[in-house]
């Protein structure tokens, strides 16, 4: 099924090989694993980090570390990178909590990748944006609030 | 200060919608640079001149918003745009000749007092008039899109030259002082001056928004920026900045690369004598 | 596509790090059409993979919540120059596209 996935879109023929060659079509393990249904469906921030992560026991670590605009600059593009010096990171994941769907995005981590997840969300308004890494089998968390307002200087 | 704003004050309530121009000397114009320059050094103490080249993001104020354009230039989103006015530069006309061909000025001397026919010439300007002199279709919308790549395209080539736009010429004096009476003057149905906000009231804030200093404005230009850039038109020269800017006060906007944009541009670009240029920027 | 840009620059802490730009327009399914008042339907991407040397590292799930152009960054620690790495991204429509770059 991923197979013919990867088919439709119009992919360089030289990219496509390097895909079948390296083994991307075909499952391999954790990172084979489907879209996160469950997880952007969920209202409460526990239903997503049940669906996602398997638990909901979280713990604060400083280990965690954000970065991110006190405000943001347009509610639309918000930059958040979150960096961690856990060791053992298998997940991360973003959540705004004053969206609709608090789960905004994810990531999952074998040991070739590391502890660094960095995107744009979308806020609808001032939250906290709390930001959890799973790491040798616990899950982790730190949290920044970003303010999101009515600007002054459109033009 | 005191004496640069009273005199500006009194050419600007003086002189509004009459055509006569109060002439200014080459001195005087070097007076106000020192003058001007003196100012924001002096209200932003720990900055450098060339810090101003990062606009609003080099003030103390806007740490809390400093995050967004950091992440944001860890992959600056007018990269993509870049390479293909890169192209687009080097792309044949018809005559095969290309834009490489034209003839214009360093990209941190303009605008460009033309002499012979009195007028300022711009990088938006010139490229239209090369396009048009090797036959082919000048670009219409000199704001946006493809113009402002193309500018972006030329004027990054000089980035690090600092700012030096010659006005000895006594028609370029007289319109420093049309640009300059234009930023002092009052406007709109808001009554501020481009000085209220941006030299009284640099580094204060306006609702959610804190004010960029008047220094430095357009030597990264032209800019993408989020809020068009989330509209669908990311980029825009600075006369697409100074129509926003009037709109924003209520007040009529000039054309774009009409006579008074050019004059103000002129007059921002000769109080940023000396600041090295950093084309293209990304802003808020 | 085919316009999915990538760049790979040197970490702080050691290896690498990997940004992808992809052009997309992340629609939540909210935005009406101006022109029909109809509601544009969601269309957004829901994974984007990254391998090196063919070898699957990570693989980042995005949502509606995610910024059209979705700007995506990861960290390849073990990556070493003459590595390749590869971003492949499919949608809820099943419309993909994938970029490559060799470590420098």
């Amino acid at each position: 099924m991923k197979r013919r996935i990867f088919l439709k879109g119009s992919l360089a023929a030289g990219t496509l090989a390097v895909a079948a060659g390296a083994g991307m079509l075909t499952p391999k393990s954790v990172l084979a694993a489907a879209w996160p249904k469950a997880a952007f469906e969920s209202k409460t921030e526990v239903e997503a980090l049940q669906a996602f992560f398997g638990t909901s026991d979280v713990e604060q670590s400083d280990k965690i570390s954000i970065k991110a605009p006190l405000q943001a600059e347009n509610g639309a593009v918000v930059p958040v990178k979150v960096m961690t010096s856990l060791a053992g990171v298998e997940g991360i994941a973003i959540c705004a909590i004053k969206n609709p769907r608090p789960y905004t995005t994810s990531l999952r981590v074998t040991d070739g990748g590391g502890g660094l997840y960095s995107t744009r969300i979308k806020m609808g308004q001032t939250s906290p944006v709390n930001c959890y890494v799973k790491a040798g089998g616990k899950l982790y968390m730190a949290s920044q609030e970003i303010k999101v307002t009515v600007g002054g200087c459109g033009g | 200060m005191k004496k640069l704003f009273s005199l500006a004050l009194a050419a600007g309530i003086a002189l509004v919608g009459v055509s006569t121009v109060q002439a200014i000397s080459e001195s005087e114009i070097q007076q106000d640079i020192e003058e001007f320059q003196g100012y924001f050094l002096k209200r932003f103490p720990g900055l450098t001149i060339e810090d101003f080249q990062d606009g609003v993001n080099a003030l103390p104020q806007y740490a809390h918003r400093r995050a967004n354009w950091e992440l944001a230039m860890e992959f600056p989103p007018y990269e993509p745009e870049m390479e293909k006015a890169a192209e687009e530069w080097n792309a044949s006309f018809a005559n095969g000749k290309s834009l490489n061909d034209c003839d214009l000025a360093p990209g941190h001397t303009y605008p460009v007092f033309d002499a012979a026919t009195g007028d300022l010439r711009t990088i938006v300007g010139d490229i239209n008039a090369c396009l048009k002199a090797n036959g082919e279709d000048q670009i219409k919308n000199v704001k946006r899109a493809k113009m402002a790549r193309l500018v972006a395209h030329y004027r990054s080539q000089f980035n690090g030259e600092k700012m030096a736009v010659d006005f000895s010429d006594p028609g370029a004096q007289a319109l420093y002082q049309k640009g300059r009476q234009s930023y002092w003057a009052k406007r709109g149905q808001l009554n501020f001056s481009c000085a209220d906000c941006h030299v009284h009231n640099a580094g204060n804030m306006v609702r959610g928004d804190v004010m960029s200093a008047g220094l430095g404005h357009g030597v990264g230009f032209p800019v993408w920026r989020t809020k068009w850039q989330v509209a669908g038109k990311p980029w825009g020269t600075i006369h697409r900045r100074y129509g926003g800017c009037n709109k924003q006060v209520r007040a009529h906007p000039f054309k774009a690369q009409g006579q008074e944009y050019k004059a103000l541009e002129f007059y921002e670009a000769v109080m940023n004598t000396g600041i090295p240029l950093k084309v293209p920027s990304q802003r808020q | 596509m085919a316009s999915t840009k990538m760049k790979i620059k040197k970490s702080k802490s050691g290896g690498y790090e990997v940004m992808v730009l992809a052009k997309h327009p992340m629609e939540t399914g909210n935005r009406k059409d101006k022109k029909t008042g109809e509601k544009i339907p969601e269309h957004f991407i829901e994974n984007m993979e990254f391998a090196v040397n063919g070898e699957m590292v990570a693989q980042a799930n995005l949502g509606t919540g995610v910024s059209k152009n979705p700007l995506i960054g990861v960290g390849i620690p073990n990556a070493k120059p003459g590595d390749t790495v590869t971003v492949s991204w499919v949608d809820n429509r099943g419309e993909s596209d994938s970029a490559e770059k060799v470590v420098k």
